[in-house]
């Protein structure tokens, strides 16, 4: 404070002068005729009414005039508590306001307010500092990050923006909303840009780069009371098996739900079983169920902590397709086993916890699929009309097929083929290549292609080039061909190995990629099969999808198509009922482990606001004090005239 | 209280009361035609009733039966149609000059409309009419009894003319100069009716205007309040002048409104018991009230 603030301040004082005023105002009753005056007994007035206060109204608004003037005289000096604009010599500003919208948003930054909201609150207050001629845009920091308004003068439509905004459950994508917003500020014509981060800054990189120091555009990481570590632990999934769900906690660095139970509950708010949370940053736990009739709905962590929105997932059940079919030729595997076909032990090795069914034969109705999460055929000789109408039906569904071409693939019977997997036929030709290359192998295969270069293969199966050029090569022969590949079928996928796994025709079987392939298929067939489990945030794709409709914790949600294929993006944790071409599916978004960590990133000095000049400003709010006192001189008038009136009555 | 803030005036102050001669002409119109009987009681030949004994009687008239059986001095009345003159006496000391700020106007203002809602009337009737004033200014000249219409038009000219003054209380004489005039013209059988607040009378004037009523004259005394008076619509402190007297009173009104209205309340129990004593009547009226209804209670006294 300065001395003129305290000088202007000191005029306050004053305010005992309407007191005074009022004192000295009681004059002597005024003089009036009255004829019967005699007949009246003199009786002085009593010492209270003598001491009391004629009009209290009129005191208490002169006496507010006194304050609104002394407010009025320090002006601008008095500081606010708010967000606000620094210029320099008044020249229009280019703003980006990056509004953090991630899940550790929905701690509390006070009671009954979110640090979601208090950023929302500052966005307000920048927005309202804003001049004509200032352009803003505004950037989502929840994963991933997104443009919620373009560069505009409008400020209007800027408060509407921020006005819709929500809370959300994505996990924090900090650098890459300053990227965005530094993009959407540097074209702009104002020379004056800067960048406003309202945000937590808890990504889940405490340890990452300051933030704001690598930017071309001025940063201010604002509002520094919304950072603050906090305890946070979550239900990241809540499976049910039979009578049990297994319910898997996650906690954020130095916090434990030790000692908090996990309840499971139905719809209806039923506790159905209950246990206790172990020691640990994670833990799995399983709750037992009364019976099979039971129907949980949700699994809720009792207790409290930073974010509650993370303590409930939604309980889904297994899915009943729990089972891979096999078509393999066991009449010749026996022979070099002595047991099963090689495909079929290698499953049962892996205890993929799916069964294994060994079919003769391709079924050739599609209601007979219907239990299977996949369909290993190893080297078909071709299917049946019959059969490649089950196939198409079952792959188009979401089914996965793995296909081994092999001798009699080659060698199909007339009106048999491998139709919709592949479109021509297939050759068994001398291989060129002596196996694989390991550089070409991608995912999970990266590793174990290494034991798929120097194959013991004399033949392979050799496709034709419109099919080969309408898979995605997974591994590559050295010469370039696909030895597994892969391609989307409607909703499905086709998975092609071009040996077959007999060990006659080569030792494919027996090299650990052989493994890896089939563990990657089996993988790949449950989480079709199962309820799709992704991070909140993350898109969903539909590739194939004529029609999605999703209905989500927030209601009906709506989709976008981004080169043809649909796409969905769910902003809450919870279960989401997807009607996919007619076809239901359950799909959960599980909350981002990221966002369980509520340290914050460390911000760069010239981030601060001090470097930039912007701060917690000082504001000018003469204009609403002099409208004040204007008001309060009306009021006083008006206090007066009523004053008159009544003393003429 | 602006309204009673305001100087008295030296003209009347009229208020909705004028003009005069229109207000009292409607005034008279409005009372019942045959409200005003030339009948007085006492020598005639039709019995007229019985009423106390007041001093001045005609002793010819004492029922003896009655002062035997009853042991009380009661005469017996007779009626006689006759003509009779009415005496109108009007107070316009400085206290009639107060007008309220309920008040239509001035108390002398209404006096002077009762007044001469009463000339029209007896003079419709053929009665003659003379008035007097009871204070007033210099030009205050009353006017000598007579009949006919050229007098209604002198006693509105005498009214209109007059203007409040003069104090009761250091005028001792006031009365006095009406009271022999009185006594000089009103003669048996005259009705005379006093228009008057009563405030600052002497402390005797009570007796003395009621011994008016005897000799065979009828008094009716109306004593005219402004509203002000009647309730004291004061509150917190206020500062009182009298108008005649030069009393000057600070009171807090809120706790003295009970006082002064029993004050007020005693001073006139104690002009209607006097008036009432004497076989006169008496009426309380404010400014407020309706001057036909006034006219009219008036004349069903008199009666």
């Amino acid at each position: 404070m300065t001395f003129l603030t305290g000088i202007a301040l000191a005029v306050a004082l004053l305010v005992v002068a309407p007191y005074l005023a009022h004192r000295l105002r009681r004059k002597r009753a005024d003089e009036q005729p009255f004829p019967p005056a005699r007949l009246v007994e003199p009786a002085p007035p009593k010492a209270r009414r003598r001491s009391r206060l004629e009009d209290r109204a009129l005191f208490a608004t002169r006496s507010a005039s006194v304050v609104a003037l002394a407010v009025l005289g320090a002006t601008p000096l008095v500081r606010c508590s708010r967000l606000s604009l620094q210029r320099s010599g008044g020249a229009s500003v280019a703003m980006a306001i990056v509004l953090d919208d991630s899940m550790s948003m929905r701690a509390q930054v006070s009671r009954g307010k979110s640090r979601f909201a208090r950023a929302r609150e500052g966005a307000r207050e920048l927005l309202a500092s804003a001049r004509d001629g200032d352009a803003v845009a505004i950037v989502l920091a929840g994963a991933p990050a997104r443009v919620a308004l373009a560069a505009t003068t409008d400020l209007g439509a800027a408060r509407s923006a921020v006005d819709a905004m929500a809370e959300s459950d994505r996990a924090t994508a900090l650098d890459d909303a300053i990227v965005l917003a530094r993009g959407l500020v540097s074209s702009l014509p104002q020379v004056d840009r800067r960048i406003v981060v309202l945000s937590d800054l808890a990504d889940g990189h405490p340890d990452a780069a300051p933030l704001g120091d690598s930017s071309g555009v001025p940063v201010w990481i604002a509002l520094p009371e919304l950072r603050g570590a906090m305890a946070d632990c979550a239900v990241m999934r809540a499976d049910r098996s039979g009578l049990r769900v297994r319910v898997a906690l996650a906690c954020g660095p130095g916090s434990t739900a030790a000692g908090r139970a996990v309840v499971v509950e139905s719809a209806e708010g039923k506790e159905l079983g209950r246990a206790q949370a172990p020691q640990g940053a994670t833990a799995e736990l399983a709750v037992v169920l009364p019976s099979d009739e039971a129907r949980p709905a949700r699994a809720r962590l009792a207790g409290g902590d930073a974010i509650s929105a993370d303590d409930v997932a939604p309980v889904v059940g297994e899915t009943p397709r729990s089972a891979i079919a096999v078509v393999a030729d066991s009449t010749d595997e026996a022979v070099a086993t002595g047991g099963a076909p090689i495909v079929e032990q290698a499953l049962s090795a892996l205890k993929v916890d799916v069964d294994i069914r060994p079919i003769p034969a391709f079924p050739e109705r599609t209601e007979e699929l219907a239990p299977y999460l996949g369909a290993l055929l190893d080297d078909p000789p071709g299917l049946t009309p019959e059969q490649r109408h089950a196939l198409g039906a079952f792959v188009e569904g979401g089914g996965l097929v793995l296909v081994a071409l092999g001798p009699h693939a080659a060698s199909a019977p007339l009106g048999a083929s491998l139709e919709p997997v592949l479109g021509h036929a297939v050759g068994w030709l001398e291989t060129p290549s002596g196996g694989a290359d390991p550089a070409s192998a991608l995912g999970g295969f990266a590793e174990s292609a290494r034991s798929l270069a120097n194959l013991d293969a004399s033949r392979r199966a050799a496709l034709a080039p419109e099919d080969a050029s309408a898979l995605e090569p997974m591994v590559k022969w050295t010469d370039g061909a696909p030895m597994i590949a892969r391609r989307a079928v409607g909703r499905g996928e086709a998975w092609i190995v071009t040996l077959p796994f007999s060990v006659g025709a080569s030792d494919f079987a027996l090299r650990p990629a052989f493994l890896s392939l089939l563990d990657a298929w089996v993988r790949s067939a449950r989480e079709r099969a199962a309820p799709r489990r992704g991070e909140v945030g993350a898109t969903w794709r539909f590739p194939g999808a004529r029609t999605v409709a999703a209905e989500g914790p927030s209601g009906t949600m709506t989709t976008s198509r981004e080169d043809g294929v649909v796409r969905l993006v769910p902003p809450l944790v919870g279960e989401y009922r997807v009607r996919v071409d007619g076809k239901d599916e359950l799909r959960v978004a599980a909350p981002s482990a990221r966002e369980l960590d509520l340290r914050p990133r460390s911000v760069a000095p010239s981030a601060a606001g001090e470097g930039i000049g912007e701060r917690r400003a000082s504001v000018d709010v003469s204009g609403q004090v002099a409208l004040l006192l204007l008001g309060l001189v009306s009021v006083e008038l008006g206090l007066r005239l009523r004053s008159r009136r009544v003393e003429a009555t | 209280m602006r309204d009673a803030l305001r100087p008295i005036r030296g003209a009347i102050d009229w208020g909705e009361l004028a003009p005069l001669r229109l207000r009292a002409r409607a005034v008279a119109e409005g009372v019942y035609a045959g409200a005003h009987r030339s009948a007085r009681r006492g020598a005639g030949v039709e019995f007229g009733g019985y009423r106390e004994y007041v001093p001045g009687d005609d002793l010819r008239w004492l029922d003896r039966r009655s002062l035997l059986r009853h042991e009380r001095l009661i005469v017996r009345q007779f009626e006689t149609e006759t003509d009779r003159a009415v005496c109108l006496v009007v107070d316009a000391s400085a206290s009639m000059g107060f007008r309220g700020a309920k008040a239509p106007g001035a108390k002398v203002a209404f006096a002077a409309v009762v007044a001469a809602a009463l000339a029209r009337i007896a003079l419709g009737s053929g009665d003659p009419v003379s008035l007097a004033f009871l204070g007033g200014s210099q030009n205050a000249a009353p006017v000598a009894r007579s009949g006919g219409r050229e007098q209604f038009e002198r006693v509105i000219a005498a009214l209109e003319a007059v203007v409040p003054g003069g104090d009761a209380q250091v005028d001792v004489g006031m009365l006095d100069r009406v009271l022999q005039q009185l006594s000089r013209t009103a003669r048996r059988g005259a009705i005379v009716v006093v228009l008057s607040d009563l405030i600052d009378l002497p402390t005797d004037a009570a007796l003395r205007i009621a011994d008016i009523a005897s000799h065979g004259r009828v008094l009716v005394v109306v004593q005219v309040l402004d509203p002000t008076e009647a309730e004291f619509p004061f509150s917190g402190t206020v500062r009182l002048r009298a108008l005649e007297g030069h009393a000057v009173v600070e009171t807090d009104a809120d706790a003295t409104r009970d006082q002064y209205l029993g004050a007020l309340a005693t001073l006139t129990g104690t002009w209607r018991d006097a008036v009432l004593r004497r076989g006169a009547r008496f009426v309380s009226v404010t400014t407020a009230d309706d001057p036909v209804r006034v006219v009219r209670e008036i004349v069903e006294a008199v009666r």
